[in-house]
């Protein structure tokens, strides 16, 4: 008979990533540079017309004072000028505020919300009973005879989020495999161990107010996937994720 | 006689055709007026591969555009993607007019000017697609929109100008 044979048992687990928000900082030769390059630029560069306009009406503010030329010049004098302007861009610009950089990451680390750290990758770990242990891991659902391995990691991703989430799977191809034996107690012919295949996407989204449906469910960069996984795990999973 | 003063030299003599050069120069083709429209485009099969694929980039700003733009034709040559075109499209200025209605009208202006630059790029395998994406995707500047999409025919005849008095003529004459 055809599928009867596979001694593997096969998952599909997700990768669920939210982008980041904001650019990383810049390192410290990074912003170096970009100071030099803008004071040269600053001094190669030619006048614009504002600053064009704003030095000439200087002037004839000067002459005004210096001598008394007002019939003449009058026609040059419009309503609003150049200074007049820059002060009201200046007020301007010093009434916005813009939205802080570290939001969450102030509010003693707590790892289940999404707002924490904007400017790098967060994955979703969710809490996972295998066999008799309970371990952090990518959601993962079992394979069924019939379907894709893309449409099973996006049901594994159904199960834990609740359906719409907008999330974008790339490819049908998976990202990685990793493959384990099953204890000696388990192990079947059938039964020898198990391949879980993950796949990525994308979190359109940052709204998740609905169905969080288990529990336990961290977001959690790259760094802090140590805290959580197996190693050899994290070797797998680590080959595919980009920083 | 001043016809024979004149430093040409006569065929019989060693020195003919001393002066020649154009026969070293490589070879011009005349140049063709009329662009070709339609590339190929490649779907389905076990090895599956996008056909035409634009990846266009707007932004306000101009330098960081064309730095990216830079980056992104770089990064393709590196990894052997195979880039047919970079080009970029017309920049489109919108002025913003702010009415206040506080007692005086005021209208404060402000220009901005929106400029796109597209990549295109073909034998894209779709296994490596995604990863693609991931990396441009992740090295995105602030304030540039990214889009990547096939290309089509309107893509194509987006870029070329309309000629209404052209268009007349054609008219009148059918």
């Amino acid at each position: 008979s055809a599928a009867a044979r596979r001694p593997w048992r096969l998952f599909g687990a997700m990768c669920l990533l939210r982008l980041p928000r904001i650019t990383q900082p810049l390192e410290k030769e990074e912003e170096e540079m970009a100071a030099l390059m803008e004071q040269l630029e600053l001094e190669k560069s030619h006048y614009s017309d504002h600053e064009i306009r704003k030095l000439e009406e200087e002037e004839q503010l000067k002459r005004r004072k210096e001598s008394l030329y007002d019939e003449d010049e009058a026609h040059g004098k419009t309503v609003i000028m150049a200074q007049d302007l820059e002060e009201k861009w200046e007020q301007k610009f010093l009434g916005f505020k813009a939205a802080p950089r570290i939001t969450d990451a102030d509010k003693s680390n707590d790892r289940t919300s999404l707002n924490r750290k904007l400017d790098s990758n967060l994955m979703l770990l969710v809490k996972q009973k295998i066999g008799n242990q309970e371990l952090w891991l990518l959601p993962q659902v079992e394979w069924q005879p019939g379907e894709t391995l893309r449409s099973t990691a996006e049901r594994a991703m159904a199960t834990f989020l609740g359906d719409h989430i907008q999330a974008k799977v790339l490819g049908n191809a998976p990202y990685g495999i990793y493959k384990y034996k099953f204890p000696r107690a388990i192990r079947t012919v059938d039964n020898v161990g198990a391949k879980v295949f993950f796949f990525k996407a994308f979190l359109q989204s940052s709204d998740l107010s609905q169905a969080e449906l288990k529990a336990d469910y961290l977001w959690v960069t790259k760094k802090e996937l140590g805290d959580y996984l197996n190693s050899e795990y994290l070797n797998k999973v680590n080959r595919f994720l980009l920083d | 006689d001043a016809l024979l003063g004149c430093h040409r030299s006569y065929r019989s003599r060693p020195t003919h055709g001393i002066g020649k050069f154009k026969y070293l120069l490589p070879k011009e083709v005349p140049k063709k007026r009329k662009e070709k429209v339609q590339m190929k485009e490649i779907d389905a099969g076990t090895e599956y591969q996008y056909g035409d694929v634009n990846i266009q980039m707007t932004s306000y700003d101009l330098c960081l555009v064309e730095h990216f733009a830079q980056y992104v034709h770089r990064l393709c040559n590196r990894l052997s993607i195979r880039v047919i075109e970079s080009y970029a499209m017309p920049t489109k200025t919108n002025e913003v007019l702010f009415l206040e209605e506080r007692g005086s009208k005021m209208q404060l202006d402000a220009v901005l000017t929106t400029h796109q630059r597209v990549v295109q790029i073909r034998g894209l395998s779709s296994t490596f697609a995604p990863i693609l994406l991931e990396i441009i995707q992740s090295n995105q500047p602030e304030g540039v929109h990214l889009l990547v999409k096939q290309h089509t025919e309107a893509d194509f005849k987006s870029r070329l100008k309309s000629r209404p008095e052209l268009e007349e003529l054609l008219a009148q004459m059918s």
